[in-house]
């Protein structure tokens, strides 16, 4: 077998973080490259929550709806999760004396699910730990029935409590316990290697990217599933010296990073929908005084609150068209860790070659998704500011901040740098700032910034073709941010049947590029549209633009991501 | 009354009018004749060379309103940006550099309603920045709507019938904040307005100056002269200390009868938000200047 897949499901805030993240060490350092993702309410304590992880001895990218072993911490979960164990998978539980969902699991028996059950309670205290360790217990059972090396969850278990030498020692016993107690019932083969991979979430890679290109001021107002970026730009202050700075609103965080930026320093902000909603007067104000502005909005369904702790790709239209006026910007979606640290960089260096608005785009299912990655590749985007430096700031007179060119671009430098100085004027202006209402400088002046446009979509890169490139494929996708994972992964699977899937992926939406994009259709004649919303936002783009037409559209928009089975199901049918 | 500038200060002024003109714009001036705005812009400049500020020392933020349109009449490096942000954008820029001084001007409706939370805001996190509250009691640009600070029974734009309720007390409002410094001058009178921008330049956090400006056009309950009969100095008073927030609010109470001008309330014992960064202890540099790449490695 080429993956396996688990499921743990317990109440929120009941230990199953610690459970998952012991697990997806335990099976890193076995080697195998790893995708885990953690579905939970949007609440503290209580509530049904899962972690579902993915392992293979290949790169694998995306999840599959239906799991082949589920670890139950409780009965409610066991109630609520019991349909997404596979026919034949494993159902581990600890339930002692009434066996609350009975039913449920008498049901999954007869569909072939093998039942993997010890009173893990009773266990615990017999193994000389106390009832919090039952999950231990657990533990040890699953690592057993799935047929894998006790040493690497010892190890694992052993560094979780090195610093309890008690507790450890009861710990490793129920662990010890639960193992031996349970049989063998999957035989997976251990990986020939362990890969030089790291585990990244996309939030972690967002920051990175940012600390990397140089960003040293961070303003927030937490949002989910933005927040943890918060969380780990803060924990990066004391190495780095970062100034990171919670303020009251977005509107107020929105302004700080633009003031900040305006200086000379580079800084960005990131936020959900709604916070952009009100980040959005700002990203006109970037637009009119061409100050470099860089935000992250981490997709979640709206509208208002929607659902805040689920994923969606259904804010590209607002990304594109937020915000009064006509103003050039760019609009940038990561599709997993290494794509976010790349463009975070690649976000601030348009941002300040072109003095406009940079919108990063990322979803629920890639801020807090965990995936093995290559160690990422440290300077290969270079920093690029687009500032006037060294002799020629000298040389610089007012009218050089907002000069009509003819491609749009004028110089930039920072407050103080040179004699020359300018108005960054909100108002309609001249070329050093100066306020105009007159009717044909502003022409000219509107002309200049949208010139911006046409300049940076020659600039930009085209998108990527995943899969076989030349020829027809049987069937082909485009689409942009997680689509890429499930993309990857179905790419694979289908050519081990001798299907053709190919899939060309937008990182770089707008202004969208169509050089490619026409060639993909003119070559490929089952093209489909893979989205996460309800509208096909991207598509409808394309089409506007184009008037090229997708044959089919597979949309997805209840706040979970796109799976394996979701394209099985479409290919199968649109073969 | 007002108080006139020594002649020590008059000499400096006049021996420096080069650096003065500097200042001044070519272009048309589009506020009314003896609006306020022009006795503000005339102290500040002064300020500025009395303190010997050069243009590459600061940097200006204005609102938008009668007092944002100086934005582009000062001729320096500004930014005009949003209703009610000017606070935020001159913050964000003060953290980002702390070797340039930033002054962040705005009026009523930017203080009182549409930016009233980055006022809080900014006079907790004692941002390092002088802000310019321009209080002339009602929205000028758009016509001579009632503001925040229009007073009870007057018949504006928008209320024929009269404002119907009582207006915010700006001073007392930022003293319920535990600012650091706030002052309080006249549009009328330039000479004490020149050495309150200087007290407030050389503030090391956020320097809170509102200053009484008369607006010929729309404001015709307290106009000029209207101020002009009824503003005292606090440097008069016997015995006040600047020190003591319960003396200073009691004193800014009265809006009516005997309102004074001068430093009002000064607390250097909180530190500004900058200095209380325990990440950048011991930097010597700002945030602009260190833009580079930085090794991620250690940070995984």
């Amino acid at each position: 077998m080429t993956r396996f897949s688990i499921k743990i499901a317990g109440a929120s805030g009941g230990g199953l973080l610690s459970m998952g993240d012991i697990i997806l060490k335990a099976l890193k350092n076995m080697g195998f490259y790893l995708v885990a993702e953690r579905e939970y309410p949007s609440v503290i304590k209580g509530g049904h929550a899962c972690f579902n992880v993915t392992a293979s001895e290949e790169p694998i990218y995306a999840l599959r709806e239906e799991v082949d072993l589920m670890m139950a911490i409780d009965s409610f979960s066991l109630k609520i999760y019991i349909d997404s164990l596979k026919n034949g998978g494993i159902l581990v539980h600890g339930q002692e004396r009434v066996i609350e969902g009975k039913e449920a699991i008498e049901k999954a028996k007869a569909k072939g699910v093998k039942e993997v059950h010890l009173p893990i309670r009773t266990v615990a205290l017999e193994s000389g730990g106390n009832v919090l360790m039952s999950n231990v217990v657990l533990l040890g059972m699953m690592w057993k029935a799935l047929g894998l090396d006790y040493k690497y969850i010892e190890a694992e278990v052993t560094e979780r409590f090195k610093n309890k030498p008690k507790l450890l020692e009861a710990d490793l016993k129920c662990l010890k316990a639960g193992y031996d107690r349970t049989e063998k019932i999957m035989d997976i083969k251990m990986p020939g290697k362990v890969p030089e991979t790291i585990l990244m979430e996309g939030n972690k890679a967002i920051a990175l990217g940012a600390v990397h290109a140089g960003c040293r001021a961070y303003f927030a107002y937490p949002m989910s599933p933005a927040s943890t970026i918060l969380t780990h730009m803060a924990n990066f202050a004391a190495k780095t010296g970062i100034l990171v700075k919670q303020v009251e609103d977005e509107i107020s965080v929105a302004s700080m990073t633009l003031g900040a930026m305006h200086m000379g320093t580079r800084a960005f902000c990131a936020t959900s929908g709604g916070g952009f909603d009100l980040m959005t007067e700002t990203v006109s104000l970037s637009g009119m005084i061409e100050c470099p502005l860089v935000i992250v909005v981490a997709q979640r369904p709206g509208p208002a609150t929607g659902m805040p702790t689920w994923t969606c790709q259904a804010d590209l239209d607002l990304a594109i068209y937020a915000a009064h006026g006509e103003f050039t910007r760019l609009v940038l979606a990561a599709g997993d860790p290494s794509d976010a640290f790349d463009l975070t960089q690649h976000a601030f260096n348009y941002a300040e070659k072109f003095q406009i608005p940079v919108v990063l785009l990322t979803e629920k299912g890639i801020a807090e998704t965990h995936w093995t990655i290559p160690m990422f590749e440290q300077g290969k985007i270079p920093i690029e500011r687009g500032l006037v430096e060294g002799e020629e700031l000298k040389k610089l007179v007012n009218e050089d901040r907002y000069r009509i060119t003819g491609n749009g671009v004028s110089k930039r430098w920072v407050p103080g740098a040179s004699d020359a100085y300018y108005f960054a004027n909100s108002d309609e202006h001249l070329e050093d700032g100066s306020l105009t209402e007159d009717a044909e400088p502003s022409r000219k002046m509107i002309e200049k910034r949208m010139r911006k446009m046409q300049t940076l979509e020659e600039a930009l890169p085209e998108p990527e073709i995943y899969g076989d490139s030349g020829g027809a494929a049987d069937i082909s996708f485009v689409g942009w941010g997680s689509s890429k994972n499930v993309m990857r992964d179905i790419i694979e699977q289908y050519a081990e049947k001798n299907v053709k899937v190919n899939y060309l992926h937008f990182s770089f939406l707008f202004p969208l590029k169509t050089e490619v994009l026409k060639k993909f259709f003119k070559e490929n004649n089952n093209v489909n549209l893979i989205e996460g919303n309800y509208q096909g936002q991207l598509g409808n783009l394309i089409e506007a633009k184009t008037g090229l037409k997708f044959k089919g559209r597979l949309l997805k928009y209840n706040g979970r991501p796109f799976y394996l089975n979701d394209l099985e199901k479409f290919i199968d049918a649109n073969l | 009354m007002t108080k006139k500038m020594d002649k020590k200060t008059r000499d400096e002024l006049i021996a420096k009018a080069d650096k003065l003109l500097k200042y001044e714009t070519g272009k048309v001036i589009t506020w009314c004749g003896n609006c306020g705005n022009y006795g503000i812009q005339n102290a500040f400049m002064r300020a500025l060379v009395l303190e010997g500020l050069e243009r590459k020392d600061f940097a200006l933020f204005f609102d938008i309103g009668c007092s944002g349109n100086g934005a582009d009449k000062f001729e320096a490096n500004t930014l005009h940006g949003l209703h009610g942000r000017t606070i935020s954008t001159a913050a964000g820029a003060a953290l980002a550099n702390d070797k340039m001084k930033v002054i962040a001007f705005a009026g009523d409706g930017a203080t009182f309603s549409e930016g009233v939370n980055h006022l809080v805001h900014g006079v907790r996190n004692n941002f390092p920045l002088v802000f310019v509250h321009h209080n002339n009691e009602n929205y000028g640009l758009t016509i001579g709507q009632a503001s925040a600070t229009t007073r009870c029974g007057v018949k504006m734009n928008g209320t024929p019938d009269g404002v119907v309720v009582e207006p915010i007390n700006p001073l007392q409002f930022v003293l319920s904040l535990d600012p650091t410094f706030v002052a309080r001058g006249f549009s009328g009178d330039v000479d004490h307005l020149t050495e309150l921008f200087r007290l407030a330049l050389r503030h090391k956090g956020f320097a809170y100056l509102e200053i009484l400006q008369s607006c010929p056009t729309y404001n015709r309950t307290t106009p000029e002269d209207w101020y002009a009969s009824r503003v005292k100095y606090v440097e008069d008073l016997k015995d006040y200390d600047c020190h003591d927030i319960w003396a200073a609010r009691k004193l800014v109470q009265d809006m009516d009868k005997e309102i004074y001008l001068g430093l009002i309330y000064e607390n250097n014992g909180r530190k500004d938000f900058l200095s209380l960064q325990k990440s950048r202890e011991g930097r010597e540099t700002s945030l602009v200047e260190e833009v580079r790449r930085y090794d991620v490695r250690a940070l995984i």
